[in-house]
């Protein structure tokens, strides 16, 4: 009796292991984990909006420029890609929704479907880049594509680099934060009393995806 | 955890499927030429993306309100940065087309 006891005193325990003193619930400490996760998403909307209002300058200025350049980039690949991030997000959600309802192999699975699907995003951008770079097709001043000599071309590109170079390391971020989180999840860190992580980089991911949606049409399909 | 909302399955399913939907749509509409509309209507189903990701898969629709008003605040600061900028550079050209004589005769008027 006493031992069971025992038992059950030490699986509660374990159960709140992840709760800081300084919280009166695990429920109090999810919320503030997530409003502080929405706080970031928040900084980094408005760190891509400063590239987007460049975006949204120059194509202004120089619709028919924008409308040129843009036909060496691939809608293809763009659309390969848009939807290798959004099946991307559906993983990552089902990763929580498997979180939520303690099916560890399920969200082990998902977690590492997501981030193969994220590498697979990665691939389709190096070749992207790198038919480019034989192209000539350089950010800034190293610009050297005979074929497109119009003054503002080499501002599309650069445009089209910083853009999708700063997602691109989002999603390597990603990538990295998703593998830590399957790697603890196969030894059992997570259950539904407890995948605060689980679900903060859940967010942080469908908001990568959200700036893909956005730079798809801006850029590939003008 | 007690009060949690689980999306179900179902429904991040039919969300995804939606998404690829309006993926393809997206593609589509850009082969047609509408004018001044291709720009607004290739925003308006990326915002309708964008929105179905935060709503449901971000699950931002189930979520605490405080969270969704920091979102729509942050959204709100980037319509503002982007509108604001487009008022000066979008409109700096038209400028020219004042023309000189008008100034001139304007100033011309002031001095007598």
């Amino acid at each position: 009796m006493a031992n069971t006891s025992a038992a059950e005193q030490a699986a509660k325990e374990r159960a709140l292991a992840h709760l800081k003193h300084y919280f009166v619930s695990s429920d109090q400490q999810f919320d503030a984990a997530k409003m502080g996760m929405w706080l970031f998403l928040v900084t980094e909307v408005l760190l891509f909006s400063g590239m987007f209002v460049a975006y949204a300058v120059y194509r202004v200025w120089y619709p028919e420029v924008f409308a040129v350049a843009s036909t060496e980039l691939n809608p293809w690949l763009g659309g390969l890609n848009t939807v290798v991030l959004l099946g991307s997000s559906l993983t990552v959600a089902l990763a929580i929704h498997a979180a939520q309802t303690d099916k560890r192999r399920a969200l082990v699975v998902n977690l590492f479907v997501t981030v193969l699907l994220a590498a697979a995003f990665m691939v389709v951008k190096y070749f992207e880049y790198t038919h480019k770079f034989h192209l000539g097709i350089f950010p800034g001043e190293y610009f050297a594509y005979e074929e497109m000599g119009q003054r503002i071309v080499p501002i599309f590109f650069s445009i089209y680099y910083v853009m999708t170079g700063i997602h691109g390391v989002h999603v390597l971020v990603g990538m990295g934060v998703l593998t830590w989180l399957a790697l603890r999840a196969m030894r059992g860190h997570f259950h539904s009393g407890y995948y605060t992580p689980v679900e903060l980089a859940g967010l942080y991911w469908h908001l990568v995806d959200i700036i893909w949606i956005f730079l798809f049409p801006l850029l590939y399909l003008i | 955890m007690k009060g949690h909302h689980i999306t179900s399955r179902t429904t991040l399913l039919k969300v995804f499927v939606a998404l690829v939907a309006l993926t393809a749509l997206t593609a589509l509409t850009a082969q047609i030429d509408i004018g001044v509309f291709n720009i607004p209507l290739a925003l308006a189903i990326a915002g309708s993306k964008a929105l179905l990701v935060v709503l449901f898969f971000m699950a931002l629709k189930y979520d605490k309100p405080v969270n969704a008003l920091f979102f729509a605040l942050g959204v709100l600061f980037v319509v503002v940065f982007l509108t604001f900028t487009l008022f000066d550079t979008a409109f700096r050209g038209d400028l020219g087309n004042v023309g000189k004589e008008t100034i001139h005769s304007t100033e011309e008027g002031a001095e007598e």
